[in-house]
């Protein structure tokens, strides 16, 4: 196992939890998993955020990125014991650049059973344009 | 036949302005950005057949909570079965060429002082947490025999 972890260093590290962002306050963070489908008129992101609330998810948007901030609203009573855990309490953070390329004032986002859904529109400058011929 | 014995050229064998220690350090974080990206979020949320479980108890009950976002509940099929919960969940597609996407399955060994019956289950934000209450404890029963 020594030999491994010297021969890939990532993996000495940890792996799910990511303190490595801007925002010291949050603690450990883990990047939930996410997929991007292209439309013509714009990028659909959906996000897995289990157990986050529409109350304790905070979505920014900047000229440049997107964030994602999503914390776990439910925690453990007190008399419950551990038997197993897979999950982790870490708070959910998605940071993506999108470099100009979204409207960030038209961004729609909805969340459902677990996964957040935002749609954002493309920017006029990168859409598909049709040039008539003269 | 003719037999060449080619050495890979290493950082020892080369001088190191030719092999220089940037090219190292890049290789080297691109090696753990693979890695990273292999162990964090880049699959898509469609992807696998495991989701991860959680298991807890306390004095009355047994509890038992899945992280499955993005399923109608109708989609998650809850049972026990000889001691095991098992939690099944399927999603439709959109696309009617391949209706099933995806089919997830967990099961969880059950221990033996949980009670098969008043199994409750909810799905709330993704969450499926599931309430299996425990027999009450079975008090050593004392007889006392007269011995005649």
């Amino acid at each position: 196992m020594n030999l491994i972890h010297s021969l890939i260093p990532s993996l000495n590290r940890n792996l799910v939890v990511n303190e490595g962002h801007h925002d010291k306050d949050l603690g450990p963070t883990v990047q939930p998993n996410y997929e991007i489908k292209e439309t013509d008129e714009a990028f659909n992101l959906s996000v897995n955020l289990p157990g986050v609330t529409k109350q304790d998810l905070a979505i920014t948007a900047e000229a440049e990125s997107l964030r994602i901030v999503g914390k776990r609203s439910w925690n453990r009573p007190k008399d419950w014991t551990v038997s197993h855990r897979e999950t982790s309490d870490a708070i959910y953070l998605l940071e993506l650049e999108h470099d100009n390329r979204v409207k960030t004032d038209n961004i729609n986002a909805k969340l459902s059973d677990g996964v957040l859904r935002l749609s954002l529109p493309k920017a006029e400058a990168i859409k598909p344009r049709r040039i008539e011929i003269s | 036949m003719r037999y060449i014995r080619y050495n890979t050229p290493t950082r020892r064998s080369l001088p190191a302005a030719a092999f220089g220690r940037g090219v190292c350090n890049g290789l080297e974080s691109e090696i753990d950005r693979l890695f990273n990206a292999a162990a964090s979020g880049s699959q898509s949320p469609h992807s696998g057949s495991r989701f991860p479980v959680d298991v807890y108890q306390d004095k009355n009950n047994l509890y038992v909570r899945a992280e499955l976002p993005g399923f109608g509940r109708d989609d998650i099929n809850v049972e026990v079965v000889d001691g095991n919960l098992t939690l099944e969940a399927t999603r439709k597609s959109d696309s009617e060429k391949a209706p099933l996407a995806a089919k997830f399955n967990r099961s969880v060994t059950l221990p033996d002082d949980v009670k098969t019956d008043g199994v409750t289950a909810a799905y709330v934000d993704g969450v499926l947490p599931v309430t299996l209450p425990k027999l009450e404890e079975v008090k050593p029963r004392k007889v006392s025999v007269a011995v005649g």
